[in-house]
Parts: C-alpha cells; sequence; structure tokens
C-alpha cells in the first residue's frame, strides 16, 4: 500500500548518480592537472643549483687576470726604455709572461690552485735570466721577438712591432752604447721588477688582510655569545686550514679564561667552514695556520 | 636518476604501476566514494523535497481544513504526498472505520498504531542509506590507509634490492601508495559530512512527525467526543 509511493518518490536517482559522476570527475581532474607532477623536481634538481655552484669557483678567476696585469705595469715603463734606448729584452720579458699565464688560468680552472703562486714567483727569477743573456746577444733577439711575436695576444703585437724595428736599426747602428745600455737596462729591470714585486706583495697583503677580515667575520657571525661577560675577554686560537677553506685542527692557544667562550668560538670556527680563502692558491700558505683572535666585544 | 623521476611522476603511470592490491584498493576506494556519493546526492533531494512537503502539510493541517478534505486528497495524490501526509491518510482512515460508535479507548489505540506504523515505515525509509554514508566514512581511511602500507612496504622492499639507495628509488612507490590514501579521504570526509547533516535532519523530522502524530490523534479524540461537530476541531 505504501510501499509503491515509496520506490516512486525518491527523488532524482539519475541526478544524483550524474551529480556523483561531477564530483569525481572533478577530484580526477585535480590530481591530474591541480598537481605539478612532472615539472618542479627536474628544474629544482638539475639545471638551477648546478648552473649556480660552478660559477663561484669561477668567480677568483678575475683575480688571476689581476696577477697577469702585474707585469703590465712594467710595460709602460718599458716601451719609454725602448724610445729613448733601445732594448728589445723588455718586449720579451713581457711576452712570456702572458703566454704562461693564460696556461695556468686554465690550469686553475681545472681546479689545480697551488701551482700557480710557485709558478709566479719563478717568473720574475727567469725574466732577469733571459733578459741579461738577451742583452749580452742583441742579434739574436729579433729572431726570437718575431717567434714571440706570433705567439703574443694580438692586441699586444700592435704597438711592439714598430720598437723592434727601431731596435733592430739601432743595434745595427750603435754598436758602442750597447754596454752602457745594458747596465742602465738592467738596472731599470730591476728597479722595475722590484717595483713589480713590491706592488704584488702589497697587492697580496691586501688580499690577505682582505680575506683575515672575512674570515674573522664568517666566524663571528657564526659565534652565539654567552651572555654577560664582563669586560672584554678575547681568546687566541690556531686553526689549521686545508686549501678547500675546510677547518682541519683548531688548537687554542690563549684562553679567554671563560671556557663557555671558547667554546662559543670553537664551535663558531668549525661552523664557519669553508672559510673565505683568496681565490688565488698561491696565497694559500698565509692561511695554512691562522692565528686568530677573537674579541668578545667589538 | 632525474630523468627517471620526470617520467614515472605522471598521475595516471603512478596508479598503472601500483602493485595489484594498492589497485584493488584504490578500485574499491573508488566505488565506495561514487556510491558514497551517489547516496549524499539522493539523500539530499530527498530530504530537501521530505522538508518542503512537510512544512506544506502543516501549514494546511493547521490553517483548519477539513479533516475529511485532507484525507480525500492524500489518499488520492499519494505519490506526491509527503511522509507526514501518509500519516495522517492511515491514521485517518483507520479512525473512519470505527466511526460507528464504538468505545473511545480503542479506536484511538488502533488509530495511533496505525499512524506508529507509517511513522516507522517513513523512518526506516529516510535513514535508510544513511548507515552506508556511515560505514563508508569510517573505514575508507583505513582501507586508504591499508593501500599506502602495502604500497609502502613494496616500496622499501624493492629498495632493498638496489645498492645505492636514493630517495628516488623509493619517491614514485610511496608517492602511488599515498594516493590510495588520499582516495580513501577523499570517500570518508564527504560520507561523514553527510551522514551528520542527514542523521540531524532526520532525527528532526522525526521530531517533528511524532509530535504530529499525537496531536492528530488528540484531535481525532476531540472529534470522537462530539461527533457533530466534523469541521471545525480547533
Amino acid at each position: 500500500m505504501v510501499r509503491l509511493p515509496r520506490n516512486k518518490s525518491e527523488p532524482g536517482k539519475l541526478r544524483a548518480a550524474l551529480f556523483a559522476l561531477l564530483v569525481h570527475a572533478a577530484f580526477l581532474a585535480l590530481l591530474v592537472f591541480g598537481l605539478n607532477w612532472k615539472n618542479e623536481a627536474p628544474e629544482a634538481m638539475s639545471v638551477d643549483l648546478w648552473a649556480d655552484l660552478p660559477q663561484r669557483p669561477i668567480k677568483p678567476v678575475p683575480p688571476i687576470a689581476k696577477v697577469t696585469s702585474q707585469p703590465q705595469p712594467a710595460k709602460p715603463q718599458s716601451r719609454p726604455q725602448q724610445k729613448t734606448q733601445p732594448q728589445p729584452q723588455p718586449v720579451i720579458k713581457v711576452a712570456p709572461p702572458p703566454v704562461r699565464k693564460p696556461e695556468i688560468a686554465l690550469k686553475d680552472k681545472t681546479e689545480k690552485p697551488q701551482p700557480k703562486e710557485e709558478v709566479k714567483n719563478p717568473e720574475p727569477v727567469k725574466k732577469e735570466v733571459p733578459k741579461e743573456e738577451l742583452a749580452k746577444k742583441p742579434v739574436e733577439k729579433p729572431v726570437s721577438k718575431e717567434g714571440v711575436k706570433k705567439s703574443e695576444p694580438i692586441k699586444k703585437e700592435v704597438p711592439k712591432v714598430e720598437p723592434v724595428k727601431k731596435v733592430e736599426q739601432k743595434t745595427e747602428k750603435k754598436d758602442d752604447t750597447r754596454q752602457q745600455v745594458k747596465a742602465q737596462e738592467q738596472t731599470q729591470q730591476r728597479e722595475q721588477q722590484m717595483a713589480a714585486v713590491k706592488a704584488a706583495q702589497a697587492r697580496a697583503l691586501g688580499e690577505i688582510e682582505k680575506y683575515k677580515a672575512m674570515i674573522q667575520a664568517k666566524i663571528r657571525s657564526r659565534i652565539i655569545m654567552p651572555p654577560d661577560l664582563p669586560g672584554n675577554p678575547a681568546v687566541e686560537f690556531m686553526v689549521t686550514l686545508l686549501p678547500g677553506g675546510d677547518v682541519l685542527v683548531v688548537t687554542l692557544r690563549k684562553s679567554s679564561s671563560y671556557a663557555a667562550f671558547d667554546e662559543a668560538v670553537e664551535r663558531a670556527i668549525y661552523l664557519a667552514k669553508p672559510l673565505p680563502l683568496p681565490p688565488d692558491p698561491g696565497l694559500f700558505n698565509e692561511f695554512r695556520n691562522l692565528n686568530l683572535t677573537v674579541y668578545y666585544r667589538e | 636518476m632525474s630523468k627517471t623521476i620526470t617520467q614515472d611522476l605522471s598521475f595516471l603511470h603512478l596508479i598503472s604501476g601500483a602493485s595489484l592490491p594498492v589497485q584493488l584498493v584504490m578500485l574499491l576506494l573508488l566505488l565506495a566514494s561514487f556510491i558514497s556519493w551517489w547516496f549524499i546526492f539522493r539523500k539530499l533531494f530527498t530530504l530537501r523535497q521530505e522538508i518542503k512537503q512537510t512544512d506544506e502539510f502543516e501549514s494546511v493541517f493547521w490553517r483548519g481544513s477539513d479533516l475529511n478534505a485532507l484525507y480525500q486528497r492524500a489518499a488520492s495524490a499519494r505519490h506526491a504526498a509527503g511522509s507526514m501526509e501518509r500519516i495522517f491518510e492511515a491514521g485517518f482512515r483507520e479512525f473512519t472505520k470505527y466511526q460507528s460508535g464504538v468505545d473511545i479507548g480503542p479506536i484511538m489505540d488502533s488509530t495511533r498504531g496505525a499512524m506508529r506504523a507509517v511513522y516507522q515505515r517513513e523512518m526506516d525509509r529516510l535513514e535508510s542509506h544513511l548507515s552506508f554514508l556511515a560505514t563508508v566514512g569510517s573505514v575508507s581511511p583505513y582501507v586508504g590507509l591499508f593501500g599506502t602500507v602495502w604500497g609502502i612496504m613494496n616500496a622499501f622492499r624493492e629498495l632493498s634490492n638496489v645498492g645505492q639507495a636514493t630517495i628516488a628509488h623509493v619517491a614514485p612507490g610511496i608517492a602511488e601508495a599515498l594516493i590510495a590514501t588520499a582516495m580513501g579521504l577523499f570517500a570518508a570526509i564527504p560520507a561523514v559530512i553527510a551522514y551528520n547533516r542527514y542523521a540531524s535532519d532526520t532525527a528532526q523530522l522525526a521530531t517533528r512527525y511524532e509530535s504530529f502524530i499525537e496531536e492528530v490523534s488528540n484531535v481525532l479524540q476531540r472529534r470522537v467526543a462530539k461527533p457533530r461537530d466534523v469541521a471545525n476541531f480547533s
């Protein structure tokens, strides 16, 4: 009696089914299109990070360019000399270093930092030796110059070609003035070299100071200072570094007499690794055993 | 490594790559979810219609219409009638059968009994699919969890065969396993919400019907007491 209407009064079965289908279609669409299943992971993983990281190691290379520029101040000086007193040697001097230094720079990029400085130091020595020898044998110079010219960078060729020609003409004409010229050359060369070395040293010193300050700053930023120490205690550590800037050993040299402060600084030193080091690996010797004095208050 | 990740993590690929138990669980959950949504919408329509009809009939009834006319209307348009109207119809029919001067006690008893019977049946109809919603709401998270646990178990077991374990080896397995949990939750949450909502709606209707039964039996009793005054029962 009542059953008939009951069945018929159930409204919208089909409509309900349709709605249910719609809901599930929406859910499926949300799952398929709402989430980025494919895109994000690869971008984050391979492209961005790896693009960034190698650039920093490469940045150190510009300073190497500075290193190559160190002989350059000698060039302008040597050019006037050539004009007044024809000497082929400076040309030769200048030429080999640029040829070698690019090689070194390439080595740097391939991450063999240490040989740089060692190579650099011998360079000035080499410069002197060939100069003197060449000064004694001016006839051979033009030949060597030509050979050098070809290997020389394009920019340098243009200005240098003229002095060389002059030198050739003058060597033919003036044989007697050679000895005087030689003596002057040698003194001037030495002065130049000294100046260049000093400049390089000054630059290196500046670099060292800069990086020491950076190391200090980096360590300082990692220190969790124990609160409320009286006065301005200082703690001194000797830090043995590895070439990558890793901290090998930290030894306490002079305690601040506050163990908490000492430990905080020591922890900070380990936390701060890798410590910033100058890109020029030749300077690393200055950092191998680093004396660090950290003050409680700056 | 990155290549395999990019290839494997499409949604459909994940589902098709899942192990059989996980796929079965997903299928089950999809079915449960679909049916529960179907019931949700059906119940929504039913209850909405029921409440509307009840409101209408109550207002007509208490406006003081003739009981006979009301009964005629209810008996003729039974398909369009709501639960309350049907209750009234059953009660009034029972009442009219006794019309020829019997004791008031048995008349009212059987009238009320008839109304109760229809009321029970109507309530049964209104509550019909709520238990399914409750079941889906409480069980499907566990079913989804089962699928997830199974999938993760498999993922780790496969990981043990690989010498160098990276997250890339486990990630697809875990992702596909977690889809089962997501589906379980997707089925469960609406089911629970709908169950609570419809249960309270049904309970409200039930109290309205019960009080209506009492009121109707009172009205009919008064009508037996002064049989002449048929039309004005207020």
